[in-house]
């Protein structure tokens, strides 16, 4: 039994030598994809730009991305950044939005005969409100108000944590009023 | 069957002329609206070449959402540049602003606010309206108060619950308007 326990051991040693020096460059690429991932890229279509970007007219819809240190709202040609650093706090919210909504929807609501748009009025999706607030370079108070599609916001709000964006632990707000069917 | 003859037609015609230039005399005549003799009004008028918009306050009583005050914040600052009545807007926290020997500060204080439902709005007519009303203070630098007013913004019928903070901060706008 002795005698093949010494056999063994240099074996198992050898073995477990080359199973480290195979797994090394796993172990390194793992750590790399880590590090990238911290850096990675979160892009986000169909954002809702309610007020807070300069340059960007309120109401406009574009993508909304975290990238290379900041995030980054580009709507056709016009594209707004706000540097990580800058970013003071985040807060996230839910809320709804009406299916059919805007001037030419309230306008075919109101085309239904006898207040049949009351209907339409019922159909209506869940979303999600993103403010950031953040300075500029003089010191000046900003705040973005951003609406994304449900359960995106999230992504972009950890994609910017994990860049290093400053965010406080805040009370929860009270939860938007449940819409009833009357 | 009577025929018209000429003079007829411009005895008529005259009584009409006559008429219609004693309308459109007698307001000429009439002592101005209160609204278009202003001299001694402008005389009143506060002056500022700058302006400094304060963040929304928030309170310990009233919970507000966060994008509710930032929206109230941002809305204020653009409408009060929209009425050109100030050559500079500040935002809040601008070291540019301390340098501005004329500076007036707008601090909002909130009061109440009604978080309505779009969807109630739309689909009831009469329940569900969003409101927010806030305490608009106009101050010196040195906190000397020219102006307090509280203003509410709503959203009674179609659009979203953000929109009653772009009602408000049109109607800040105004007050601006009005005494600046």
């Amino acid at each position: 039994m002795k005698h093949f326990g010494t056999r063994i051991k240099p074996a198992f040693a050898l073995f477990g030598l080359c199973l480290l020096l195979l797994s090394a460059p796993l172990v390194l690429t793992g750590q790399a994809s880590k590090a990238k991932s911290a850096d990675s890229t979160v892009a986000v279509p169909d954002v809702q730009c309610v007020i807070g970007l300069e340059g960007i007219k309120p109401g406009i819809k574009g993508t909304a991305s975290v990238y290379q240190g900041a995030l980054t709202f580009v709507e056709g040609k016009n594209k707004v950044q706000i540097k990580i650093p800058e970013i003071t706090d985040i807060f996230l919210g839910n809320e709804s939005r009406q299916d059919i909504s805007g001037l030419g929807g309230t306008a075919v609501k109101s085309a239904v005969p006898y207040g049949g748009g009351r209907i339409l009025s019922l159909f209506s999706h869940e979303v999600e409100v993103m403010t950031v607030e953040y300075t500029d370079s003089n010191g000046g108070f900003h705040g973005a108000v951003l609406v994304f599609p449900a359960g995106q916001a999230t992504a972009v709000k950890n994609a910017l944590v994990a860049q290093g964006a400053k965010v406080t632990a805040h009370a929860p707000e009270p939860e938007a009023p449940k819409e009833q069917k009357p | 069957m009577k025929r018209f003859n000429g003079t007829a037609v411009s005895k008529g015609f005259r009584a009409v002329l006559c008429g219609a230039s004693l309308l459109l005399v007698i307001p000429l005549l009439a002592p101005l609206p209160a609204d278009a003799a202003p001299p001694q009004e402008a005389a009143h008028k506060l002056s500022a070449s700058a302006v400094q918009v304060v963040r929304t306050q928030s309170s310990a009583t009233l919970t507000i959402p966060e994008d509710f005050r930032v929206a109230t914040y941002e809305h204020v600052i653009l409408e009060l540049e929209a009425t050109k009545k100030f050559q500079k807007v500040y935002r809040d926290g601008d070291s540019r602003a301390e340098s501005v020997p004329d500076l007036v500060i707008v601090t909002l204080v909130p009061a109440t606010f009604t978080a309505g439902s779009q969807k109630e709005r739309e689909v009831t007519t009469v329940k569900g309206a969003t409101s927010i009303k806030i305490n608009v203070r106009f101050t010196k630098k040195d906190g000397t108060v020219l102006l307090e007013q509280p203003i509410e913004g709503k959203v009674r019928f179609y659009g979203e619950n953000l929109a009653a903070t772009k009602d408000f901060a049109k109607k800040v706008a105004k007050l601006a308007k009005d005494n600046f």
